[in-house]
């Protein structure tokens, strides 16, 4: 019996030895975190001149609204700090900064030479790692562009930070909207995209639909009804030359949009009563008929890479969304949810489409899958339609109208994850928005 | 005999004996009269009826003579005397009532009749109290703030900080413990989860349409052939060796593994949570929420982490581009939350002086 005892005492000791012993560091997983804005700080850029030093309150302006916009960062307003940036080399500060909790620090340091150059440096600080975020750097540009070298610092700032592609120097192409909705009147017009620099490229003699711009943003497809007909123009932005792009008879063509490679169209085109999908090459000017069902097909969208193309059809009964291969064949349907579904549009990722779907009297602007799995709607109101992506694929903007004859289009954005929705300041009505590539 | 049929046995052996012994087929007694008896004695029984006579039978019984004719009663013609009635008294006649009066009709008040419609009045706030109160769904709100524990929105005046705390004024009177002034924080808002716009206040969609299929039941381990264990040792001497060995691993052990008892689940938890609520990734790319980085940190014995100490020891799941990002936000979250110094048991510096932290941000993606 002794023996047992003394054995079943010998076991305990050896189980409970690794129990009180640790070996090696403790180890814990995080697994659940927060999503909230980060919080930082972005001081006026200093400058060693009066020219300079309202530079650098702009730019520092346009910095933060870019950052913030993106409701993934928050500005700590200047009446918080603490300290004060009076020398881009100076050594920084960083318990001062870590007393109002700024994350990120941005400083920066302006000056015009005398040829109207403007100079802007910057930095990137991790206030609590107490170090640089990657290298400082220098841009030169025209004192009239002042805000594009304001975008691109905020762009610098937010891939550093966040890991994604840049968008804020990027810009949109929309249809601005004046007078009641019975009379309205219609021009193409183009601005940054947030709202600024806008310029007007057509007329307002006639209705003008749907801009589309080229992948290098140089020139812009859309569709007016200046012969009486909806026709598909394609418009030099630089220029503003244009030319009709397609014109048989007995024909209406619209929703057009540009192929990956620049060369390449794809439109709905309306014959005999019904509207199917062709493909146009620019260079040659040769059409492609992509499908010949009864049924009425359109808002063609190019993937990423121009292998397949995903566009609205209601050869099902209502509208849905299909993909097929950019040459034509054999389509399949990926949305199957309740509702209409339309407008689709291929992330530039080439992750998600994003597309228009009207549901129990209410549109949304949602994306999905490119087999139409992980459906997710991100907004909800009287009218929402027409997404665009910003060039990073990561920002949806679409259009937004109100109820009643008063009611006014305007533009929206919102984050992929239906975080932030956010409108989009403009002097006028907008409608149709496209966003540009990332300028160079 | 396999074993589904020795269960199976089991079972209609156990049925059979419930049905005969459980009471399955007992029945409801016929009702009937319950009536008291005492038993009596044979000598007891002759007492009683000692004093009684059995009654004889009676053979003579003497039989009526008829009625002779001759003593017939002689009927009279007379009339019956009828029974006197007694007159009844007349009352005498009471005098007529007084005719009342009559009156003189009212005049008929003449109603206020205004052409002007009434003006009615708004019902008072206590009817609102005879409505039936419904049990409000929860409804999703958006926050800027997604946490693990969804926090109310705080009052508009109260500045929002990560400790809660009453508002401080100083009063005219003073006190014996005079506190500084300070102002009133709360934490910020916060929600568990995305509430997009489609989301927010669609009350019939706040139920989940659809739920993950269950998992598939574990396959179950294949047993491992174990050797055969050893005869136990009769020998003494053996369990002391074995004692000794195992003493003396434990030994030669403590150089480099802490010794004491190690941090408690809670007190493990508690550093968790602390790191959490400063792990903030809602500035990562969709790519660095993939990648999963293990940060090793070395920690000062009052519970600060050594900045300088913090170091990425791996990373899984994305690019080297998405792991610096997913990196950072972990090293921003141990020195923001370790500023004022982790809660840690100081008497078990030696178990977390070096902490190997891994941040798995795959739950953050679906929120």
């Amino acid at each position: 019996m002794m023996r047992y005892v003394l054995s079943l005492l010998l076991a305990c000791m050896l189980w409970a030895v690794p129990v009180t012993a640790q070996d090696g560091p403790l180890r814990i997983e995080i697994t659940e975190g927060v999503i909230e804005p980060m919080p930082f700080a972005a001081p006026d850029f200093v400058s060693d001149n009066a020219a300079g030093a309202e530079l650098g309150r702009q730019i520092a302006d346009v910095i933060a609204a870019d950052l913030a916009g993106t409701g993934l960062f928050r500005e700590i307003q200047p009446e918080a700090f603490i300290s004060k940036i009076t020398s881009f080399s100076s050594p920084v500060q960083f318990a001062d900064w870590k007393a109002i909790n700024a994350q990120a620090l941005i400083t920066g340091a302006v000056s015009v030479d005398d040829g109207g150059k403007v100079i802007v440096r910057f930095r990137l600080f991790d206030v609590f790692a107490g170090q640089e975020l990657g290298d400082g750097l220098q841009l030169v540009g025209t004192q009239a562009g002042w805000r594009r070298i304001a975008h691109k610092v905020a762009d610098q700032v937010y891939s550093r930070i966040t890991g994604e592609a840049p968008y804020f120097d990027s810009r949109v192409v929309f249809v601005s909207e004046t007078g009641p909705k019975d009379a309205r009147q219609k021009r193409l017009a183009i601005m940054d995209y947030d709202g600024a620099n806008v310029k007007y490229l057509t007329e307002s003699s006639s209705i003008v639909l749907a801009p589309r711009f080229s992948p290098n943003g140089d020139r812009v497809l859309y569709t007016s009804y200046e012969s009486g007909f909806p026709r598909i123009y394609l418009l030099d932005v630089g220029s503003v030359q244009r030319r009709v792009l397609e014109s048989q008879d007995g024909t209406m063509s619209f929703a057009p949009r540009f192929g990956p490679d620049g060369q390449t169209v794809v439109y709905s085109l309306t014959r005999g009563g019904n509207t199917d999908l062709y493909r146009m090459d620019l260079t040659t000017g040769a059409n492609t008929r992509l499908t010949s069902a009864p049924s009425i097909e359109t808002a063609p969208s190019f993937s990423p890479d121009g292998s397949q193309i995903v566009f609205e059809s209601d050869r099902s009964g209502v509208p849905q969304i299909y993909v097929m291969p950019a040459g034509g064949g054999e389509a399949r349907r990926i949305s199957f949810g309740q509702g209409r579904y339309g407008t689709p549009v291929w992330s530039p990722r080439g992750d998600l489409i994003a597309f228009t779907k009207q549901s129990k009297g209410r549109f949304h602007i949602g994306v999905m899958r490119t087999d139409g799995s992980e459906e997710r709607l991100l907004t909800a109101s009287f009218l929402d339609e027409g997404p665009t992506w910003a060039p990073n694929g990561r920002v949806i903007m679409f259009t937004r109208e109100t109820q009643g004859a008063q009611g006014r289009a305007s533009l929206y954005t919102v984050d992929i994850t239906g975080r932030n929705p956010r409108q989009v300041p403009t002097s006028t009505g907008a409608s149709d928005p496209a966003w540009s590539p990332l300028q160079d | 005999m396999n074993t589904g049929q020795v269960i199976s046995g089991a079972g209609h052996l156990g049925l059979i004996a419930f049905a005969l012994f459980g009471g399955a087929f007992q029945s409801e007694p016929l009702p009937f009269e319950v009536t008291e008896v005492t038993a009596i004695s044979a000598e007891e029984f002759a007492a009683l009826t000692q004093g009684e006579s059995i009654p004889e039978a009676v053979a003579n019984v003497d039989t009526p003579e008829p009625p002779q004719e001759g003593e017939a009663p002689a009927l009279t013609s007379e009339a019956d005397t009828p029974p006197e009635r007694s007159e009844p008294e007349v009352a005498e006649t009471p005098p007529p009532d007084d005719v009342p009066e009559p009156l003189e009709p009212a005049p008929v008040p003449q109603a206020d009749v205004s052409d002007e419609p009434p003006v009615m009045q708004p019902p008072q706030e206590d009817s609102a109290l005879l409505v039936p109160e419904e049990s409000p769904r929860p409804q999703l709100r958006p926050a800027p703030r997604v946490a693990p524990e969804p926090v109310a929105e705080p009052e508009p005046d109260v500045q929002v900080d990560d400790v809660e705390r009453q508002e401080v004024t100083p009063s005219e009177e003073p006190a014996e413990v005079v506190e500084d002034e300070s102002e009133a924080t709360a934490p910020e808002e916060a929600t568990t989860e995305i509430v997009t716009e489609a989301e927010e206040n669609d009350v019939a969609n706040a139920a989940p349409a659809q739920s993950i299929r269950p998992r598939n039941r574990p396959t179950r381990p294949e047993p491992t052939e174990t050797a055969e264990p050893a005869a136990p040792e009769t020998d003494n001497s053996a369990v002391n060796d074995a004692l000794a060995e195992a003493l003396g691993e434990s030994g030669t052990s403590s150089n480099d593994a802490p010794q004491g008892p190690p941090l408690t689940a809670g007190e493990k938890d508690a550093l968790r949570v602390a790191v959490q609520n400063c792990w903030n990734v809602g500035s990562l790319s969709s790519e660095a929420l993939r990648t999963t980085v293990v940060v090793a940190v070395e920690m000062a014995e009052n519970g600060k982490p050594v900045t300088s100490s913090i170091q990425m020891l791996s990373a899984s799941g994305g690019s080297g581009a998405a792991a610096k990002q997913a990196f950072e936000a972990a090293r921003r979250a141990i020195i923001r939350c370790g500023s004022g110094g982790f809660d840690l048991p100081v008497e078990k510096y030696d178990h977390w002086r070096d902490i190997e932290m891994t941040f798995n941000p795959e739950r953050m993606r679906i929120k």
